[in-house]
């Protein structure tokens, strides 16, 4: 096992974006890595070791085997973990847009909040968020007929909206609430609100849904089947089938819900 | 005066009887002229191939079709990003790419002359924006005709001379280069919640049929002397069984052009499906090839599809509409106010589909059916049947039978009793091939006199050079090396500048847009035209002396005048 901490060094404007697509645990198997791994910051590309102290603990052979620690400021750190296949990514605070972006496999764990679109479009693996996450969490980009397809994605905290837009695979669990057009276009995969948010699941064509919590302006073009008892805790759920406008085929359980008026 | 001397090149000029020939190629001041001073820039052409610049005669590159195609497919814009480099502006998209990522990927694969295929005279401002924004090329648009009031008033009328005079005016105040008619008459029914289903479906009010608006634009187009003949697309597009309606329209044009076609009917590959539904689709081709080996009056481009990702868009409003049914995907529609309209939608070509292959068959046997390569020239109708860069691939497959043949062994085995492709064993040569990628857009545009698409004295100094030594590979064999070298020119050269080496842009700027003010009577003409003025006024949003293209949107600009003969 290798554990490699990121130590982010202060920075004269903190607010300056950092492209860091090059932090995925492939790139420091090696001892002598990383060799020539750079980040844009702003409009400028710098060698990684001018914007984080490395600090190496043990060795590797695999990506497997590395787990890599971001410490200090990295809410501006785009893209960690993008494409990532194996290995480990912590992370001590929060971090910026586009984390686990692509993500095949392995694990991300971020103690703070996340930025918008974490997880995006993600095939595999597991990312975990202890803080909140912003809108567009496990969905996908701009224009993409398809969000996350598989792996698992849990939001401790509150999300944002269009949270699992296009929702294709996988799991996305929220414990808090999340935002507006929650589920939106969903196609498949398994969503699961614990606390409130607002038309839940609009235009799904498939998948399942569960909001523990309060569904405000339910969308009205689902059809009711039943009400089902739920889980261990027994929950009294609503049963529905839709989005019918999309001549959709998901299904939708909700606890408690309101029509807009 | 700038010289340049470009030698050892292996030029391949049909329209001169050139065909592979090791020579020098001397050009001053834009012009490839007999001889040139010692004090010429030498190119050393080291017996590549070498070629008049390629023209496109049917691509949609500018306006604002395009443009929506872009902003409603960002993942579209995603996809092929190039970066800021030198000269270059950074470029992105993949099947609607900016105005310079289409302008660099043109340039660097040869080709220096593009006509945009449909432009709505309404919106002709934001085509010549974007023309300005294509620096590479010479810049050409067709003008949109199937839909326009007036014209189909006067269609109605039987009075041909009304109508040239009608074209003539918007021609002239719009800045377009030639008569273009999609779905003549389909896009105006579609208003009225109807679509014309072929040449004889009168368009609802006005009372006209396809057939009569074809007929009589023809005539109006040889009555104004245009450069270019009328520009079709027919009714019917992507529909099974549509192959009669084709050639049905191509029996309606009359024959009264002695230099070139008295009729260009584009993508001809969407418009050749026999069967009765998707489930039964198959390959007329071979009748559709028939038809114009008979009519030496007729051109075609071969709307060639290649599988993979692209958009479609066009001004056939009720087509897009219908694909966007089968789809239900992303999709736009609009109208254009007493003129026509369009739609767009993302499309994937899949290998997978029986569809989609019987689609790709259709192109390439178009092109090895019809026996003049100067009747049937190489177009995708960019970006509906594919993006342009992938004409390399499709010039491999008309070389190359063992490339065909292992294509079509990867397409479901359904396939095969529905098209023709596996029995046609033709191989193109690099003259028929420069036939159907230059010499033969220069006549079909009516520019050949004017110096383009050929390398002859007093011609346009637009020369590609590609990296290949023609006489040492065999096209056949050695297609993946066809592929590559048409993929990125040696040299393109431009007025006799080099524009692009090794793929590399070399030039801001070297660019004309050519367009054409036809010359009528003064009486006849529409500015002085009471009812014209009256229904303009009562009819348009925009006032009519606010609606002609300003000089400002065509600073660097070729008009080529046209005395009508009346
Ligand atoms: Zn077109």
């Amino acid at each position: 096992m290798v554990r490699v901490i990121l130590d982010v060094k202060p920075r004269k404007n903190p607010f300056l974006p950092v492209e860091a697509e090059c932090l995925v645990p492939k790139n420091f198997v090696d001892e002598r890595e990383p060799r020539d791994l750079s980040v844009w910051v702003g409009n400028k590309e710098r060698r990684l070791e001018e914007v984080v102290t490395l600090t190496r603990e043990g060795t590797a052979t695999s990506p497997e085997d590395v787990e890599l620690v971001l410490r200090g400021d990295t809410s501006r750190f785009k893209r960690v973990g993008e494409y990532m296949e194996a290995g480990r990514i912590t992370i001590e605070g929060d971090i910026g847009m586009h984390c686990g972006n692509l993500m095949k496999g392995g694990m991300i764990v971020i103690h703070g909040n996340a930025d918008s679109w974490l997880a995006r479009e993600m095939v595999g693996g597991t990312v975990r968020c202890n803080g909140d996450a912003h809108h567009y969490c496990a969905s996908g980009y701009r224009g993409e007929k398809r969000g996350m397809r598989g792996g698992e994605v849990e939001v401790m905290g509150n999300a944002g909206d269009f949270t699992a837009e296009y929702l294709t695979g996988g799991s996305v669990t929220i414990h808090g609430n999340s935002g507006d057009l929650t589920g939106v276009e969903m196609a498949g995969g398994t969503l699961i609100v614990h606390g409130d948010c607002s038309r839940v699941c609009a235009n799904m064509t498939g998948g399942t849904g569960y909001v523990y919590g309060m569904v405000h302006h339910m969308i009205p073009t689902f059809r009711f089947r039943e009400t089902a008892i739920i889980g261990p805790e027994k929950v009294k759920m609503s049963v529905f089938e839709g989005d019918i406008a999309n001549r959709g085929k998901g299904t939708l359980f909700i606890k408690v819900y309101k029509y807009p008026l | 005066m700038s010289e340049l001397l470009i030698r050892h090149a292996c030029v391949v000029d049909p329209v001169n009887r050139i065909s592979g020939e090791i020579m020098d190629l001397a050009v001053r001041d834009g012009r490839i002229v007999e001889s040139v001073s010692d004090r010429a820039e030498v190119i050393d052409a080291q017996g590549f191939l070498t070629m008049a610049g390629g023209i496109d005669s049917h691509t949609h590159i500018c306006g604002t079709k395009v443009n929506f195609g872009r902003y409603m497919s960002p993942e579209d814009m995603r996809a092929g990003r190039t970066l800021k480099k030198g000269q270059m502006h950074s470029t992105s998209g993949y099947s609607v790419p900016t105005t310079y990522g289409n302008s660099y990927r043109y340039a660097t694969m040869g080709y220096t002359a593009v006509l945009e295929g449909a432009m709505a005279p309404l919106e002709a401002r934001h085509t010549h924006e974007e023309f300005m924004a294509t620096p590479l090329q010479d810049t050409m648009a067709n003008v949109l005709f199937d839909g326009n009031w007036p014209v189909m008033e006067a269609v109605r009328d039987r009075d041909v001379k009304r109508v040239a005079a009608i074209v003539a005016w918007v021609l002239t105040a719009v800045k377009g280069f030639a008569i273009k008619i999609t779905n003549p008459g389909g896009t105006e029914a579609w208003g009225w919640g109807k679509n014309v289903t072929c040449i004889r479906d009168p368009v609802p009010y006005f009372e006209v049929t396809p057939a009569e608006i074809i007929e009589t634009l023809i005539r109006a187009n040889e009555i104004l002397r245009l450069p270019h003949s009328v520009h079709l697309h027919c009714n019917n597009l992507g529909t099974p069984g549509n192959y009669s309606c084709t050639i049905g329209s191509m029996d309606v044009a009359p024959d009264l052009n002695k230099e070139r076609q008295s009729l260009y009917v584009t993508h001809v590959q969407f418009h050749s499906y026999g069967g009765t539904s998707w489930k039964d689709i198959n390959s007329k081709a071979h009748v559709v090839a028939d038809a114009v080996n008979r009519k030496p009056h007729i051109v075609i481009d071969m709307g060639q599809m290649m599988f993979g990702k692209t958009t479609t868009m066009t001004a056939d409003g009720p087509m897009e509409f219908n694909l966007y049914k089968l789809h239900h995907n992303k999709w736009s529609n609009h109208d254009v106010e007493l003129e026509t309209g369009s739609g767009i939608i993302p499309v994937y070509y899949s290998r997978k589909s029986i569809v989609n292959s019987v689609m790709w068959a259709i192109g390439l046997e178009l092109a090895l059916l019809i026996k003049n390569p100067e009747q049937c020239l190489l177009a995708t109708d960019n970006p509906n049947g594919s993006p342009f860069v992938k004409y390399p691939e499709i010039i491999a497959l008309l070389m190359s039978n063992p490339y065909r043949q292992a294509e079509i062994a990867t397409l479901p085995p359904e396939t095969e009793s529905r098209i023709s492709l596996p029995a046609i064993d033709r191989e193109l040569d690099w003259n028929e091939i420069a036939m159907m990628t230059r010499a033969g857009q220069g006549r079909a545009l009516g520019l050949r006199k004017l110096g383009r698409g050929h390398l002859g004295l007093g011609a346009i100094a637009d020369i590609a050079i590609y990296p290949l030594s023609i006489g040492a590979i065999d096209p056949s064999k050695e297609y993946t090396r066809v592929i590559e070298a048409l993929r990125l020119t040696r040299y393109t050269i431009k007025n006799g500048k080099v524009i692009a080496r090794d793929g590399e842009i070399l030039s801001n700027r070297n660019k004309t847009t050519i367009w054409v003010r036809p010359k009528i009577p003064e009486q006849h003409r529409m500015d002085h035209d009471p009812d014209f003025i009256r229904n303009f006024e009562r009819y348009y949003t925009v006032r009519m002396s606010n609606y002609p293209v300003q000089e400002a949107y065509v600073p660097e600009s070729t008009c080529i005048e046209t005395e009508a003969v009346w």
